[in-house]
């Protein structure tokens, strides 16, 4: 990710209020996590997994702060369950902040299922997503989620792909 | 040692805490032991998820005592949520693991607790919380609830509990969209904050 990415999901993170980040490190993102763990505004929790981090941020909603969950798409499969529980069992939303691995023009074999299976579980999960390509959506794109998690009290996802991750 | 005993031992000890705890029989249970925690305690469905979500309410309000009322199933469904309060040290997140040592709501099949060679406690100090302990009797738990509702470290107590469900207990009649909106206008009351506001037009 170039800095001018990384730098535009942080003002979009925080526009949205968000000051606390619950993230499984990836490697398209890779330029991302130490910037987050660097700011002084946001406080990241490095989680076990992506559903442990589902759950820590739904906490993190009952508390009143904001919170996002980033990670690459492929813990989109790893937070199913709790996704499912939380979102469609008690209307506590959880937003997603994710890498698209496995788009067209993907290049690791292992990354294909990621591409594969995002939307329809995005879809199965009737989770409403934009998948972000341009540098200069991604701040309103994630104010956008924000908005629409805090009046849907369900959760939301922006998928960031193309030549802001590669 | 009965469950129901020990919620109402921990019960007599909580006045302003928030609590989120786990499902099965134990949330009928603790909302008769606990009544005056009825609008302060969340349960939540998911095996794994309670501990975490807990953890996550603690972040949020580092001024507010939180408590977990886990479970072994539920506990070693994410036994990862240990090394992130290992890592994390929040210093308000009292967890409580009732250790029944099977999967009570579906009529007990026994869990990994059940063959005397797993040991939630001696994970938890695995994973960095030096503050986890087992508990065989009520006044052991007792102790614990004292100590770990006052420490600035985190703080688990294991409670070897009967697999025995309390008789004639009120059921509770709410379901989890109803119980998140009693648990947030209760946050939002008592912490002056707004949680779900209102929308942009009526």
């Amino acid at each position: 990710m170039k800095q001018s990415s990384v730098d535009a999901v942080i003002r979009g993170l925080k526009k949205a209020g968000v000051s606390i980040v619950c993230y499984l490190p990836d490697s398209l993102f890779k330029q991302l996590y130490p910037a987050l763990d660097a700011d002084p505004d946001i406080r990241t929790i490095r989680v076990t997994n992506e559903g442990e981090g589902a759950a820590i941020c739904g906490g993190v909603f009952l508390s009143g702060k904001r919170a996002a969950l980033i990670m690459e798409n492929s813990g989109l499969r790893a937070s199913v369950e709790p996704l499912a529980r939380m979102g469609l069992g008690a209307g506590i939303p959880v937003v997603m902040l994710m890498s698209y691995r496995g788009e067209l023009g993907e290049n690791n074999w292992w990354a294909i299922p990621h591409g594969i299976t995002m939307e329809p579980v995005l879809n199965a999960l009737r989770i409403p997503y934009r998948i972000v390509r341009e540098e200069d959506q991604i701040e309103q794109s994630i104010v956008d989620a924000y908005n629409w998690s805090y009046n849907a009290y369900y959760h939301s996802a922006i998928a960031l792909g193309g030549e802001i991750v590669r | 040692m009965k469950r129901y005993d020990c919620m109402k031992l921990l019960a007599a000890r909580l006045k302003d805490e928030l609590v989120i705890l786990s499902l099965g029989a134990s949330v009928d249970e603790w909302y008769n032991a606990a009544p005056h925690m009825r609008e302060a305690s969340l349960f939540q469905q998911q095996l794994g998820c309670v501990t975490p979500q807990a953890f996550g309410l603690a972040a949020g309000l580092p001024q507010r005592r939180i408590i977990s009322l886990d479970t072994d199933g539920g506990m070693m469904f994410n036994l990862g949520i240990l090394a992130t309060l290992g890592n994390e040290q929040p210093k308000n997140l009292f967890t409580v693991v009732w250790d029944n040592e099977c999967y009570q709501s579906i009529g007990g099949p026994p869990t990994h607790t059940a063959f005397g060679r797993v040991d939630i406690a001696a994970i938890a100090r695995g994973a960095g919380v030096e503050n986890a302990y087992t508990a065989r009797t009520l006044e052991e738990f007792e102790a614990h609830c004292e100590a770990g509702l006052k420490a600035d470290v985190p703080y688990i107590v294991v409670a070897k509990v009967a697999g025995t469900v309390q008789p004639d207990i009120k059921r509770k009649h709410s379901d989890g969209r109803e119980d998140k909106y009693i648990f947030v206008r209760h946050v939002e009351a008592t912490e002056g904050i707004v949680i779900m506001g209102p929308s942009e037009h009526n």
